[in-house]
């Protein structure tokens, strides 16, 4: 996924009862390993050097997004988009309650936040997605990390 | 074991500067970060259809990517990867294979960590294609240990 746009300063407008129904719909979860050799390719990406016992910080939206239980693909069809659409992150947050460490298994869960539908001057219309992720370590059900993202959906056709 | 070089950060105290990283999105790297994210869009790995969307002619760096090499930065400072309490940021524009990329940030506030030893310093971060736009823009929370912290800064 490409990044985003600036949505602050466009005009809000009337959604579709079909994509507003998908506000607090749950991802059906699931649970992410940080197997060693993803961790190491994952750092190695961000050009970082790969350490031992504790996973880039990235890691937490990869175990989050792997782990939420369903494809990119499937979640741009809840709501009526695709890949070919052009869809783009908007905003990122996450929250680290304790490192994402190797070897350890989180069970993931959450979902939809939010959806607007908005037009802007040089954007064009498009909604905004909001979607929230948690990772629990599956050891000891300790709370280790919230994601929370955003998804710029464009509606050229719309 | 990897082990990280000595933070660079002392004497930490509001308005200091973080030692910026720059990095260049490689093409190579997106590809493999497509397989890890199992991202479908083939902006990340595939000339033709980054022209066909008229992105130009060059891959399109992943939006995590870009926070990863602000991640690192703050790590560099800290000292470690498992400093980072928060990270927030609004996504401002593309980044493609090749751009030469600036992570930069600044202390805004110093506070004592509750139930902890040491302090936790807010930090305004960005990141800026070299000599061009603004690619992300955010804030950021990270640990730090009390002997890091300038003297004049805990007194006040």
């Amino acid at each position: 996924m490409r990044t985003g746009t600036r949505a602050s300063a466009a005009v809000p407008v009337e959604l579709p009862e079909s994509i507003r129904a998908q506000v607090g719909r749950r991802f059906p979860g699931g649970v992410y390993t940080v197997e060693p050799y993803r961790a190491w390719l994952l750092a190695d990406a961000t050009a970082d050097r790969p350490e031992d016992a504790i996973a880039h910080p990235l890691h937490a939206w990869l175990a989050a997004t792997a782990g939420m239980g369903i494809t990119w693909d499937e979640l741009f069809a809840w709501f009526e988009a695709t890949a070919e659409d052009g869809p783009m992150i908007g905003e990122h947050e996450t929250e680290l309650h304790r490192p994402v460490r190797m070897n350890r298994s989180y069970k993931v869960s959450g979902g939809i936040v939010s959806v607007v539908r908005k037009r802007g001057r040089t954007a064009g219309l498009f909604d905004l997605v909001e979607y929230q992720l948690e990772l629990h370590d599956e050891t000891d059900g300790g709370h280790a990390a919230t994601c929370r993202n955003s998804i710029v959906f464009p509606r050229r056709g719309a | 074991m990897q082990v990280r070089p000595a933070p660079a950060a002392s004497d930490i105290c509001v308005g200091m500067q973080l030692p910026p990283l720059e990095v260049v999105a490689s093409v190579e790297k997106m590809k493999t970060t497509a397989a890890l994210l199992q991202d479908p869009n083939p902006i990340h790995f595939d000339v033709c259809a980054v022209q066909a969307l008229g992105l130009g002619d060059r891959p399109v760096n992943q939006g995590p990517l870009n926070m990863g090499y602000v991640m690192n930065m703050l790590a560099a400072f800290t000292g470690s990867h498992d400093c980072l309490r928060r990270f927030r940021v609004r996504f401002l524009a593309n980044v493609a294979a090749g751009d030469r990329v600036r992570a930069t940030g600044v202390v805004t506030a110093l506070r004592a960590s509750e139930g902890l030893s040491g302090y936790l310093a807010e930090c305004d971060v960005d990141l800026s294609i070299v000599g061009g736009r603004a690619v992300l823009r955010g804030t950021a929370t990270v640990a730090v240990e009390t002997a890091m912290v300038a003297a004049d800064a805990i007194r006040t």
